[in-house]
Order: C-alpha cells, then sequence, then structure tokens
C-alpha cells in the first residue's frame, strides 16, 4: 500500500511503518539531496501534526512516529498537506565546526590503504580537504554521518565488525564519513580519532551538531588530542 | 513519608524503566523503556500507582532487595519464585512491606522479565523526558546502568493502602513456544512469494545474544537476502530486520534508531509486550495479519486497560 504525499515541492510515496508510524521515502530514490530531507523535516517538526511524537529522518526517507493508531494513508496525508501548507519557513543557517582529528590513532589504516591503492598520507589529504555535510545522526546516540567524502578514499566497511570501537573514532563506511560519540561495537573503518564529544544526555539538545551543519576536520598530534580530552573531561 | 530500599544482589539485569523517551530520536536515541509494557502497568496498578511510573525491570534473575522503610510494592511478569523473608510472596496481588523485610527474586522459571512496582516517587532524575535507563549510552534511571549490590532507591510515598488484585483474564501464560502476529515491513516485497512464505512458516530458536537492543532469532535454515542495497532508514521497536546472515531479528525497546537492513515485517503493536518475554532458547514463529486487524487488537488491548486497570 502506497500513496503519494506532496511536501517542499517534492514528491514522496508515504507508507505505513507499522500502527503508529509513516515512512515518506522520497520518489526520487538516490537522487534526493541531502538538504531536500533537512527542510522536509524542520517543516514536518514545526507544522503541527496530530500526535506526532518523533521524526527520524535518514538519507532518502522521513520517518514520523505516533502516540496514537493511525487512519488510512489518505487521511493522514491530508492531515500532513494540510498543516504545511501556505507556511513559508526559515531554516536556520547551517553552523560551520571545525574537528580536530588525530590521524596516528586510526585503527584501519592497512585494509584502508590496501582498498585504496593509496599512502596513508595520501588518505589523509583527501579526508581533511574535504567539504562535509552533517547528513543524519543515529543508529546509536550521537553516530554523525558527514557526506561529501573524496571517492578516492571511499572503502567498504569491515567484513567482521569490532565488537568495541572507541568514542570519538572518525571512520570511513562506504561512501559516508561519520562519527561515533559512544563507544560501542561497529564495522566502521578507523582511521582517526577525534577528543570532542558531541553528545551529552545532560544537555538540550543532547547532541551539540545538527543536521545540515558544514563540518571540516584539521589535524592534531596525539599530545594535542590528550590536552583537549583532558580539557573535555575537566569541563565535566 | 520517605521510603528506600538497599541492593543485596542487583540480579542479572535490573534497570529503571518506563514508558521510555519520544522527540530524541533525530539525535540517534532510542526510545527505550519497560520491554513487557502489559506487566508493567499490571505492577504499578497493583502498587497505587499512575501507569507510566518507573519500575524495576528484572531479566532472568532477580536479585534481592532490602527495605529500609514500609512500601507498598507490587510484582508481575516472568515467574522468578519471588520471596519476602524466605517465604513465598504473591505476584498479580498488592503486597505491604515491613522496614527490614528482604524481597528475594531468583532464576526465571517462565517468561524473561519480571517487574517490580514501589509506590510513590522515585527520587531520581528524569533524562529527556523519561526515567529509562539506557545503558548502551549510560544515562537514564540508576546511574546509566544495571542495578549493583549496596544501591540505594529511595521514594516519597504517599498514603495509598489498597489491596489490589488482577482479573485472571489479564494474567499473561508464559510458552516455550510463542507466536507473534506481525505486519508487512516496508521492504516485505523484497522477499518472493516463496521467500515470504519460508520467513513465515519457519519457526526461530532465540539466541542467548539477545537483549534489550534486539531478540535474535535463529531459524532452522538461513533466509534468503535480497542483494539489494538499502540506504539507511528509520526503524522502530518490533521492526524484524533481516541482515546479511539471513537470521531476522525483532528490534527492542533500546534498538537503533536507522538501520540498513532490509524491515521485512514489524510485530504488532499488540504483541509488544510479549516480545519482551522472549527467553533464551524458546521458540517464535510469525503469523502476518494485516493493519487494520493489528489496530482492532490494540484497540481492544487499551479497552481492557481502561475498564481493569481503572
Amino acid at each position: 500500500m502506497l500513496k503519494l504525499l506532496h511536501l517542499n515541492n517534492a514528491k514522496w510515496e508515504c507508507s505505513f511503518l507499522g500502527e503508529q508510524a509513516l515512512l515518506l521515502t522520497s520518489a526520487v530514490g538516490d537522487d534526493t539531496a541531502i538538504e531536500v530531507i533537512h527542510s522536509s523535516t524542520y517543516m514536518l517538526n514545526h507544522a503541527n501534526i496530530f500526535g506526532m511524537v518523533d521524526i527520524i529522518p535518514a538519507y532518502q526517507s522521513i520517518a514520523l512516529v505516533y502516540d496514537r493508531l493511525l487512519e488510512s494513508l489518505d487521511q493522514e496525508i491530508s492531515r500532513i498537506e494540510s498543516q504545511i501548507s501556505d507556511k513559508s519557513i526559515t531554516m536556520p543557517d547551517p553552523a560551520k565546526h571545525r574537528l580536530p582529528v588525530c590521524y596516528e590513532m586510526g585503527l584501519d589504516w592497512k585494509a584502508v590503504e590496501d582498498h585504496t591503492g593509496l599512502p596513508k598520507d595520501a588518505i589523509i589529504k583527501y579526508h581533511l580537504n574535504g567539504n562535509y555535510i552533517i547528513a543524519m545522526m543515529g543508529f546509536i546516540p550521537g553516530f554523525i554521518y558527514l557526506s561529501g567524502l573524496d571517492k578516492k578514499i571511499h572503502c567498504p566497511r569491515r567484513e567482521n565488525p569490532r565488537i568495541e570501537i572507541p568514542a570519538g573514532a572518525v571512520g570511513i563506511g562506504g561512501s559516508q564519513a561519520g562519527m561515533y560519540s559512544l563507544k560501542s561495537p561497529g564495522g566502521w573503518q578507523i582511521i582517526g580519532q577525534t577528543p570532542h564529544s558531541f553528545f551529552n544526555p545532560r544537555e538540550i539538545p543532547p547532541v551539540k551538531v545538527k543536521a545540515g551543519d558544514r563540518c571540516v576536520f584539521e589535524r592534531i598530534t596525539e599530545a594535542e588530542f590528550r590536552k583537549i580530552r583532558e580539557g573535555v573531561n575537566h569541563d565535566r | 513519608m520517605i521510603g528506600s530500599l538497599t541492593v543485596n544482589d542487583g540480579g542479572l539485569f535490573t534497570t529503571i524503566q518506563d514508558g521510555g523517551r519520544s522527540g530524541y530520536r533525530k539525535y540517534g536515541i532510542p526510545v527505550s523503556g519497560a520491554m513487557d509494557t502489559h506487566s508493567w502497568k499490571l505492577a504499578n496498578w497493583l502498587a497505587g500507582n499512575p501507569l507510566d511510573t518507573p519500575i524495576l525491570e528484572m531479566t532472568l534473575k532477580g536479585g534481592v532487595y532490602e527495605f529500609n522503610s514500609q512500601a507498598v510494592i507490587a510484582i508481575a511478569g516472568a515467574e522468578m519464585k519471588p520471596e519476602i523473608n524466605g517465604e513465598k510472596a504473591p505476584m498479580y496481588k498488592t503486597i505491604q512491606v515491613q522496614h527490614g523485610d528482604k524481597l528475594q527474586l531468583g532464576y526465571c522459571r517462565k517468561g524473561c522479565r519480571s517487574y517490580l512496582a514501589i509506590q510513590g516517587k522515585w527520587e531520581i532524575d528524569k533524562m529527556m523526558g523519561s526515567y529509562s535507563t539506557y545503558t548502551p549510552g549510560v544515562f537514564g534511571g540508576l546511574k546509566g546502568r544495571v542495578f549493583k549490590k549496596g544501591d540505594r532507591l529511595q521514594w516519597q510515598s504517599a498514603k495509598f493502602k489498597g489491596d489490589r488484585e488482577i482479573d485472571r483474564k489479564l494474567i499473561p501464560h508464559f510458552a516455550s513456544s510463542n507466536t507473534l502476529r506481525v505486519i508487512k515491513g516496508p521492504e516485505f516485497d523484497w522477499m518472493n512469494p516463496q521467500e515470504q512464505k519460508q520467513f513465515l512458516g519457519m519457526t526461530y530458536m532465540v539466541s542467548a545474544e539477545s537483549n534489550r537492543m534486539g531478540i535474535r532469532l535463529k531459524g532452522e535454515e538461513k533466509l534468503e537476502v535480497s542483494s539489494r542495497q538499502m540506504s539507511s532508514s528509520a526503524t522502530l521497536p518490533g521492526v524484524v530486520q533481516l541482515p546479511q546472515s539471513g537470521h531476522p531479528v525483532i528490534l527492542g525497546k533500546d534498538g537503533q534508531t536507522v538501520g540498513g537492513y532490509p524491515r521485512i515485517a514489524k510485530v504488532v503493536e499488540a504483541d509488544m509486550w510479549r516480545v519482551g518475554q522472549l527467553p533464551p532458547s524458546s521458540y517464535v514463529g510469525f503469523k502476518l495479519i494485516d493493519i487494520e486487524e493489528a489496530k482492532a487488537l490494540k484497540e481492544y488491548q487499551q479497552a481492557l486497560y481502561r475498564e481493569n486497570l481503572k
């Protein structure tokens, strides 16, 4: 069962993700600009949609979670469309973040060198040259997906995921760059670590960056890494 | 009046849970909350609490809790042979405990999680709108972790003197073989009719690696996985994912917010509490129903609570 929803000058295939959630999938699929996802998420979040309690944006889809049982797709679509129409919304400007990375603390250099056929220094150069956009967050708190990774350093995930990846790990997963805010299991190729932490459950919002923000990486030494991390811990 | 208990033995995996947190999934923060919401509600009602009050969720083995004051408590869910000072304590019934009483819960015999409600307002911090513990992120509940020997829980108790009992028809029966009703997931049609039939016809065993994030199942045979690439998209508790291994996973309350594996099915809301009671090595099957039937089941369940847990 699938119906079309019009939102933000785009067409979305609307379906049920259970009895209390809707899944809006961009009808143009892979070609969806991540900006369209971000602005649509923003619009939905600021519309007053009856019973909606959560929203989960991803690369080509947005899920809306409700605290009530949903009615028919047609009814739910018209509810959303009527709440969104006539509203011009200005998104807040994206912030720009400079993120220090210590590449000496990478864990998977050999795999990335083997796969890309490039030496470590060249990989670091390409990684540092990238202009990244925070595409989305998830699958665990504060995991940050970045789009904008140079094609030359794309690298598939590990066949055997690591049981533990340290908080602050900076990695490559296919065509994406990403960062772990929490110590967790994971399959990304880790090429460095940042002393920064983006996740603090005691703050609202709990993650300091937002989808759509821009990021650049800056290289630091291990000594600088330790100094910054000590400062971060001291602040807590 | 201030009440408190001291943990003499925290059992295997005991955490504080409530109805979970909403509104933070865009940051990757899962819902959390009681895995078995049915037992959570029953226990709170018995203890004279609002139904959404936080509770102790004990997994597989309960532990020993010593009360430093009088308290009104109730136990529901998996049967862990509860005893107070060595004497059998009832389940599904309001219990008055006295200063110095020791409540002991052993290994669970049926089901997987037992719930201990304590009447009153607990003195713990709300984190992002909920008291639920999310151990992978070390936040919520009691210091973001499981209960340990020496922990103390304190509460402000009101003056509930009730003596309640649960109507028999609401008391769940836990079996070693369970059928969960599911509706189609967004990628159900990635399986061909033969594969769909295989998925729905097979019996699965619950793996010991299951936890609050996911119930890992092992089928008699591996299921075929479509080679189509999927970009990460939203997941919810109850979503049945089919990873490369060919063995499905039912996402739990601490489940990830997005995932890149086909979402072949979703356990219906009315059966979600039963997902929280699947012990390792028990058997699970799936029965496909349509969404209208799923909604009717949920409405029926809500009406039961309205009538019986007044």
